[in-house]
């Protein structure tokens, strides 16, 4: 889908905070200087085209009271495919990975993120995958958290 | 009221629960959202409303907003690289690296004898080669010179999180 400079207009402000408006659409729409009908088209049409994953809660597993970590495994070439399938049916599971490192061999290539409703219970889970794949699952949490957020850059005004 | 917050802030009631499994994977397309969801919960639009802005506020949503798929606008360019940091160096290189645009994640982590690497960014771009660019010019502005850039072979999942 090749995006107009509206569609990527829209694209851009639908990253930061939707209005908490009961016409949300027509909000965004005086924001922009565009008609709401034509701005719910556009939205409508990038959601249908996957341009954007989801219009929702980019819910924070940390305040919820959850507990959430970075985990690492060096699994065999052979049995890659039959692991993930392990892992990715853990609803915690948001994100799995075949990583590779570029400049220099690393001791890893799965790579996922786990979130549990407690920190004992996700301890209790990585024992589980170990425990059914029968190999090491290294558990590297945030010590620290300098930045987060997904904002890109896709629409400057002229 | 701020007493209540404070007390309250790590719990969240049965309703707000209920309210964002069902909005996690998206608000309706529609002219008033809000309203939508409110008559499938059996709620008052302005309730839905207050709901999510207390939820804002207490920062159990991170953000109210569109996950954009960015392969899908042509930013390709995408590099995880972790970092050996010098533990005393780590609070002030984490605020240089945060403060590139093209990085959208920059956090610290725990290491370990086979992984020396304590800082983790997530760089992003639209050219080929853009973050190699940008790691470079980390390097340069650190003076970290011992990193790993760690490319995404292959996405076996990738949701939104979820409760």
């Amino acid at each position: 889908m090749e995006l107009t400079r509206e569609d990527k207009k829209i694209l851009h402000r639908l990253q930061s905070n939707f209005p908490l408006t009961p016409h949300p659409f027509r909000t965004l729409a005086e924001e922009l200087g565009l008609e709401e009908s034509e701005v719910l088209r556009r939205t409508r049409a990038m959601a249908e085209k996957g341009i954007f994953r989801r219009l929702g809660p980019i819910i924070d597993t940390h305040e919820m009271g959850n507990t959430a970590s970075l985990m690492a495994m060096r699994v065999p070439e052979g049995r890659i495919e039959e692991v993930s399938r392990i892992i990715n049916a853990y609803t915690g599971v948001s994100h799995n990975y075949l990583r590779k490192g570029k400049n220099k061999e690393i001791p890893y290539n799965v790579w996922f993120t786990m979130s549990a409703p407690n920190k004992q219970e996700l301890v209790r889970l990585i024992k589980e995958i170990e425990e059914k794949t029968g190999l090491e699952v290294r558990n590297l949490p945030t010590t620290k958290k300098f930045k987060i957020g997904v904002k890109f850059s896709i629409y400057k005004e002229e | 009221m701020n007493i209540e917050k404070v007390v309250t802030s790590k719990t969240t009631d049965r309703v707000d629960i209920k309210l964002l499994k069902h909005i996690q994977d998206g608000i309706p397309l529609v002219e008033r959202p809000y309203k939508e969801i409110g008559e499938a919960l059996g709620m008052t639009e302005e309730e839905v409303i207050s709901r999510i802005r207390s939820l804002l506020e207490t920062k159990k949503v991170r953000r109210f907003a569109a996950s954009v798929a960015h392969r899908k606008i042509g930013i390709n360019s995408n590099a995880m690289c972790v970092w050996r940091v010098p533990p005393d160096r780590v609070e002030a290189v984490g605020k240089i690296m945060a403060g590139f645009p093209e990085v959208t994640h920059c956090y610290e982590r725990p290491t370990f004898p086979d992984w020396p690497y304590n800082l983790f960014t997530m760089i992003h771009g639209y050219a080929d080669g853009e973050c190699e660019k940008v790691i470079e010019e980390m390097k340069e502005k650190t003076g970290v010179k011992d990193y790993v850039i760690l490319y995404s072979e292959k996405e076996f999942k990738k949701t939104g999180t979820r409760i």
